[in-house]
C-alpha cells in the first residue's frame, strides 16, 4: 500500500528494465538517458503532473557491496576472524548479492490518492524532446511487460505491481494540495510588497489600497494569479 | 591542555592583525610561475624575509612585513609532487571564479567584469604591510630585485586599476584611512569602523584578555578560544579531529592554512542615496538605521545589541569614555543575542549578527545544541585586510575606493564559503526566508531585497522593513592561496616535499 501521511503519499517504484540492447546501448542505458535528458523547471514533464510536490527518476544498476554487515552483538563474528585460516575467513565472508535486471526508480511525494496522481501521470505527462512530443510511455517503454500496457487503468495496474513500501517523506511541505501551497506562497510574497510599499502610510490609505490588493490577487481564486508548478523564476 | 604554537614557523599574517600594529599601508603582488626549478629558487628568497609570527618587542618590529602564499595552479608550476597536491581541497583546487556560484558572484561581481589582472592565472600572492609607504616601498624594490634574478622564473603579474584611471598596474595597495586630522582610523569607506570582532583560538597570545565575545561561547555563559584546527592544519579543530582539507606529508600542511583575498568594491554613491532614501521612513535617526545594517554604530562600533536606540547610544558613549583602554575593549566585543533572540535590538540581517551569530542560533530552544555555539564555531574566520582607494565623490560608485578582504580558516568550503552562500546570501538559518544580509548580500537590481527590523514583541509598534536593497558591494577580484608554514616554504622552495 502506499504510505500516507496526512494527506501527502509517499511512493517508490521499481520497474525491472529489459536485459538486452539495441545494437550497443542496452535498455537500461537508453532508459537512463531518456532520464537525464528530461526538461527542468516549468518545462519538466513533472510540473504537468497535478500534485506533485518532489519527484525523481532514476535508474538503479546493482546493489553496492558493503563489506561485512555490523551488529549490535558483544562482538562482530569480524572481529576474531584472523584467529582463524585465511580461507576459512574468506568462506565466513557474506555472499555478495547482485539484482537479475537493472531498475528504473520511480519515487514521488504528492497530495492525494495514489490513483488520481497515477491517472494524471498517464494523462498529463508531456513533454517536448528535440522536436518530438513524448508522453509517459517513453519513460518507461523498455521496462518488462510494458508493452501490455495500453490504457490508464493498465498503468495505474503496472505501477501498483512496481511498488515498494515507503516512508520518507519530503519535509519542506504542508498537508495542502499543490495548488493550495503555491498558492499561499505567491500571497505570502505579494503580502510582503505589500507592507514593504505601505509603511508609514495613513490607515485609511491602507485600507484603500488593501482592497485593491485582495482584488488583484485574489486570495480565494485557486486559478487565479499564483506561482505555476515548476515555475524557476518570478 | 595549553596549545604551545611554534610561532617561528607560522605566518605572521595568520596570528596577527598587522593594522593593529601600526602597519598602516599594504601592498599585495600576484605572479605567475613560468619556469619550476627557478620559480622555486625565487621562492626560496623570498622565504628569507618571510614575517613569522614570532612576538615583537619595540625594537624587533620590523618596519615592513612579508608574506607568501600559491593557488592551487601556483603549487603544480613549482612542480609539487601530484600526490600532494591531489591531497588538497576541491574548493581550493577551483579557485574563486569557478566558485561563483556558491559565491553568489553574479551581475557586476561576475568574473568577466573583475579587474585586468584576475582575466589570467595568478600562482603567488605576496603581500607587504608596512609602517610607512617609504617601509613598504623598499621592501617592494627588494621584491622586484628577486623577480630579476629569478631570470624569467617569475613574472609580476599587471592589471591592477589606480586612482587615475590606469588599469595595468602592477600592484594593489592598500591603506587605512585618515581622519581630517592626518589621523589613522580603524574605518571602511561606509564610514564603519571595522575589523572589532575576530575570533581567538587557542595558541594565540592573552588569549584570556581577548576571548570575550570573540572565542565560543560556553553552556555557563562563558568565552573560550576556539580549537586551533579551525584556523591552522595540522591542529585539532572543533570537532576534535585533524581538518582533513591538508595534503601529505603532514609538513607540507602543518602550521599553514588557507586565505580567500576578494578584491571589494564599495558602492558609496549608492549607498549614501540607500541610506538617506530609507531613513525618510525610518523612525529612528539615520545613525541608527546605519547602525542596524551593521550592528555597530559608525561612529565607536558600539554594538547595536547593547545600545539599541538614540538615548541609549547617549548612555553607552558616557560609559565608554569613562573607561579604561581594556574596558573599550570589553564593551566593544563582549556580548551575545542571548536577550534578543527575535532580532529587536540588532536586526539578525544585520552583518555582525550574520557572519556571527554568537550562540543565537538555537533560538531560545534550551539546550539544543551540546554548546548555544555548536553551529557557529566551526564557521568562524580570521579576517584581514585593508581599505583601497579614496573617496572623491561621496554621490558616485564608479571611483577606486573598497576594501581588500581577506579571510583565513583551515576549510575554506565549510568557513569561508558557508557563511558567504548561507548567512550573507540567504537566511534560512535566520528563519528570514532569503533575505540578504544588508550591506555584503548580492542584491538584485532587478529584484531588490528587504530585510525586517523586528520589534519587540509587546512593544504594539509595526516591525520596519528596509527595502529596495541596492548591491552596496561588488567583487572586482580574488582567489583562494595556501599559505604554508615556513618549514614548508622551505621544503617548496627546495624542492623536498616528499609525500611517501
Amino acid at each position: 500500500m502506499a504510505t500516507k501521511s496526512g494527506n501527502a503519499t509517499a511512493l517508490t517504484v521499481l520497474s525491472p528494465i529489459k536485459n538486452g540492447a539495441i545494437g550497443e546501448m542496452s535498455f537500461a542505458d537508453i532508459t537512463r538517458e531518456r532520464c537525464l535528458r528530461l526538461p527542468i523547471h516549468e518545462k519538466s514533464p513533472l510540473a504537468r503532473v497535478p500534485n506533485t510536490y518532489l519527484a525523481r527518476l532514476f535508474v538503479l544498476d546493482d546493489v553496492f557491496y558493503e563489506s561485512l554487515p555490523g551488529s549490535d552483538s558483544v562482538f562482530n563474528f569480524s572481529d576474531i576472524t584472523s584467529f582463524f585460516s585465511d580461507a576459512a575467513r574468506k568462506a565466513a565472508l557474506p555472499k555478495k548479492d547482485h539484482l537479475q535486471s537493472r531498475y528504473l526508480v520511480f519515487s514521488s511525494n504528492f497530495y492525494g490518492d495514489l490513483d488520481d496522481y497515477l491517472a494524471g501521470m498517464w494523462e498529463k505527462w508531456a513533454y517536448d524532446a528535440h522536436g518530438n512530443q513524448r508522453d509517459i510511455r517513453y519513460i518507461w517503454e523498455h521496462c518488462v511487460a510494458f508493452d501490455q500496457v495500453n490504457d490508464c487503468n493498465d498503468f495505474i495496474g503496472y505501477i501498483k505491481k512496481c511498488q515498494l513500501d515507503a516512508s520518507l517523506f519530503f519535509n519542506g511541505s504542508t498537508d495542502d494540495s499543490l495548488q493550495e501551497q503555491l498558492k499561499a506562497l505567491y500571497l505570502k510574497q505579494e503580502f510582503t510588497k505589500f507592507v514593504v510599499a505601505h509603511q508609514g502610510k495613513s490607515a485609511e490609505e491602507i485600507q484603500q489600497d488593501f482592497k485593491t490588493f485582495i482584488d488583484r490577487v485574489q486570495p480565494e481564486n485557486m486559478d487565479g494569479p499564483s506561482w505555476l508548478p515548476g515555475q524557476s523564476m518570478p | 591542555m595549553t596549545q604551545n604554537l611554534d610561532l617561528t614557523d607560522i605566518q605572521g599574517n595568520i596570528i596577527k592583525a598587522y593594522g593593529a600594529f601600526n602597519f598602516t599601508k599594504a601592498r599585495y603582488l600576484f605572479l605567475r610561475i613560468d619556469n619550476g626549478e627557478r620559480g622555486r629558487n625565487f621562492v626560496g628568497a623570498v622565504t628569507t624575509k618571510v614575517t613569522s609570527a614570532v612576538r615583537w618587542d619595540k625594537n624587533s618590529k620590523p618596519s615592513a612585513t612579508t608574506n607568501i602564499g600559491f593557488t592551487f595552479s601556483g603549487l603544480q608550476a613549482l612542480e609539487l609532487p601530484t600526490a600532494s597536491l591531489l591531497g588538497f581541497p576541491e574548493a581550493f583546487a577551483m579557485g574563486m571564479k569557478k566558485r561563483k556560484d556558491i559565491l553568489g558572484d553574479d551581475g557586476p561581481s561576475d568574473p568577466i567584469h573583475w579587474d585586468k589582472i584576475w582575466q589570467e592565472t595568478a600562482h603567488i600572492w605576496l603581500s607587504i604591510n608596512g609602517q610607512s609607504t617609504q617601509a613598504v616601498d623598499e621592501r617592494y624594490q627588494w621584491i622586484l630585485k628577486q623577480i630579476e634574478a629569478s631570470d624569467g622564473g617569475v613574472t609580476l603579474l599587471t592589471g591592477h586599476r589606480g586612482e587615475s584611471d590606469e588599469n595595468d598596474l602592477p600592484y594593489q595597495d592598500a591603506s587605512v584611512l585618515y581622519d581630517a586630522d592626518g589621523n589613522p582610523t580603524p574605518k571602511e569607506h561606509f564610514g564603519y569602523t571595522d575589523g572589532i570582532g575576530d575570533p581567538v583560538f587557542e595558541g594565540q597570545t592573552n588569549t584570556q584578555a581577548r576571548v570575550l565575545g570573540r572565542g565560543k561561547l560556553t553552556r555557563s555563559g562563558q568565552w573560550e578560544p576556539l580549537a586551533t584546527g579551525e584556523f591552522l592544519l595540522g591542529h585539532v579543530d572543533e570537532a576534535m579531529e585533524y581538518p582533513q582539507t591538508a595534503p601529505a606529508p603532514k609538513l607540507l600542511a602543518h602550521n599553514g592554512t588557507y586565505m580567500v583575498y576578494r578584491k571589494l568594491h564599495e558602492n558609496v554613491g549608492s549607498f549614501n542615496r540607500f541610506l538617506d532614501e530609507q531613513s525618510e521612513t525610518y523612525s529612528g535617526s539615520k545613525e541608527l538605521l546605519a547602525a542596524k545594517f551593521s550592528g555597530r554604530w559608525r561612529d565607536n562600533g558600539a554594538p547595536v545589541v547593547i545600545a539599541p536606540d538614540d538615548a541609549s547610544k547617549a548612555e553607552w558613549d558616557k560609559y565608554y569614555a569613562a573607561a579604561d583602554f581594556a574596558g573599550k575593549k570589553r564593551m566593544l566585543i563582549d556580548f551575545s543575542y542571548n536577550n534578543d533572540i527575535d532580532g529587536a535590538k540588532c536586526p539578525i540581517s544585520a552583518h555582525i549578527r550574520r557572519i556571527n551569530p554568537r550562540g543565537s542560533l538555537e533560538y531560545g530552544v534550551k539546550d539544543a545544541f551540546e554548546r548555544p555555539g555548536a553551529l557557529v564555531d566551526r564557521r568562524r574566520i580570521l579576517r584581514r585586510g585593508l581599505p583601497y582607494g579614496e573617496v572623491k565623490d561621496a554621490t558616485r560608485d564608479d571611483g577606486i575606493h573598497g576594501i581588500v578582504f581577506m579571510a583565513l580558516n583551515a576549510d575554506i568550503n565549510r568557513q569561508f564559503e558557508f557563511v558567504q552562500q548561507q548567512w550573507i546570501n540567504y537566511a534560512n538559518d535566520f528563519k528570514e526566508g532569503n533575505d540578504k544580509e544588508v550591506l555584503l548580500g548580492n542584491h538584485d537590481a532587478e529584484n531588490p531585497g528587504k530585510v525586517v527590523f523586528q520589534v519587540a514583541k509587546d512593544s504594539g509598534e509595526p516591525p520596519h522593513f528596509v527595502n529596495n536593497i541596492p548591491r552596496l558591494v561588488e567583487t572586482r577580484g580574488g582567489d583562494y592561496f595556501f599559505i604554508p608554514s615556513i618549514t614548508a616554504l622551505k621544503m617548496i622552495a627546495g624542492g623536498i616535499v616528499d609525500p611517501t
